[in-house]
């Protein structure tokens, strides 16, 4: 066989990404970047469906009779649509034009795992309980998750990276009520936990329903009171479990 | 790579986009055997592949809306999904699980001949007969890597050579691959 063109550094990185070799640090970088570079991310996706012949080639083993019924209890409504309207929104705060690919690779990274959200409980309001939302990629593991007590007006985030990794950017977090429009509450750095007191003007906003994001910027953050400059790397919904 | 012509599963994917259960029900009578045995090939464990099995298809549910029949078949998208979700599982149990498994190699070794025999009926033979031209040791690292989700220094400790000349092995053999895939 011949040699083939050599690969670039980036290309490599996206195959051993694709593949798995990389360590967890690599790959949350990998993801990160992927986020941030859409045409690293269609890199990753095109070796993915390279490989994935492999995967095909397994022997089907019956599944339990018992889980498709396992399957059906777990649904949730079927919001996808909602998604699609919050990472608009988010699109359309970040001001920039990307192509059609980069829009795949920008709604793959942008995807709100709604559908992951624990189902609403209905209870009664004495004590105000705490509202949880986990976020993260659509599909995969959360990045990061939050808990917001509405008494005290804190927000305790944690990231789930591993610590010190993507040192080049900050994740700025934000939170959009139903009008839709991003507030900056403040920034998370991988792989740490940290309270942050929710600005008063916001804690009106920051009810069951309010979405929470995290985009990855420039150090600094972003520079316009509007919303990220950056990629969105994961979002998802206040809730309460 | 290989696109199913007739994918008479992609009709489905709207209407699961959609919000229909029937749809999605179809699509697991179709897909759940297959994709059990790819949870069970990575996990070994069959209550663990049950409880991948179901969250591969509710993410299926949440990610209908994204299944684009121009660039894979359902099979293979919702195969990858499935790969993706046990990979994430097996590293969640933590390193100590990858270091157990040493004696799995050769296992993997039997599993090559008749994977390859099957696939060389479909359109992805193109995959298998360019994984076979890599030498041995390469495609094996290669085939475990995908498989188990082990990075290149468990791969090492495994198969003896230092790290670095496993990184040079799989570099070339990913070069290597691209090459032949698109010849």
């Amino acid at each position: 066989m011949s040699e083939g063109p050599l690969l670039s550094e980036s290309e490599l990185l996206a195959a051993e990404h694709a593949l798995g070799v990389l360590t967890a640090r690599e790959r949350a970088d990998a993801e990160a970047r992927m986020a941030r570079e859409p045409a690293f991310a269609a890199e990753v996706e095109s070796w993915r469906m390279r490989f994935a012949p492999m995967v095909e080639t397994v022997e089907p083993v019956p599944a339990p009779g018992e889980a498709w019924a396992r399957i059906e209890r777990r649904l949730p409504a079927n919001d996808n649509s909602n998604n699609r309207v919050l990472v608009k929104r988010l699109r359309f705060w970040r001001g920039t034009t990307v192509g059609s690919l980069g829009l795949a690779a920008a709604s793959l990274a942008a995807a709100v795992m709604l559908g992951n959200q624990p189902p609403v409980v209905i209870q009664p309001p004495e004590p105000e309980p705490l509202l949880n939302v986990s976020m993260g990629p659509d599909g995969a593991q959360p990045l990061f998750i939050a808990s917001y007590d509405p008494l005290r007006k804190t927000l305790i985030v944690t990231s789930l990276q591993p610590q010190g990794s993507d040192p080049l950017h900050v994740y700025q977090l934000w939170l959009i009520p139903s009008d839709g429009k991003p507030r900056a509450v403040g920034f998370v750095d991988p792989g740490k936990s940290k309270s942050i007191q929710m600005p008063q003007e916001f804690t009106p906003l920051a009810g069951a329903g309010a979405a929470l994001a995290v985009s990855i910027e420039a150090p600094g953050g972003s520079t316009t009171e509007k919303g990220p400059q950056g990629p969105i790397a994961a979002a998802g919904k206040l809730a309460q479990i | 790579m290989a696109i199913a012509l007739n994918d008479t599963l992609a009709p489905l994917l709207p209407r699961i986009a959609g919000g229909d259960r029937g749809a999605l029900r179809q699509l697991y009578e179709a897909t759940s055997a297959k994709l059990f045995g790819v949870c069970l090939r990575i996990l070994s464990d069959k209550e663990e592949s049950e409880d991948v099995l179901q969250e591969v298809y509710l993410t299926i549910w949440r990610r209908a809306d994204r299944f684009d029949s121009a660039r894979a078949s359902v099979m293979t998208w919702a195969s990858t999904i499935a790969r993706n979700r046990a990979i994430d599982r097996l590293r969640a149990r933590g390193p100590l699980a990858h270091a157990d498994q040493v004696d799995e190699m050769e296992i993997a070794d039997g599993a090559v001949g008749a994977e390859a025999l099957l696939a060389a009926a479909g359109e992805d033979a193109r995959l298998h007969r360019c994984l076979g031209e890599l030498d041995n040791r390469t495609e094996q690292a290669i085939r475990t890597a995908f498989f188990e989700g082990v990075t290149y220094e468990a791969l090492a400790r495994r198969m003896a050579p230092p790290l670095g000349t496993v990184k040079s092995w799989i570099r070339r053999g990913l070069t290597k691959l691209k090459g032949c895939l698109e010849a």
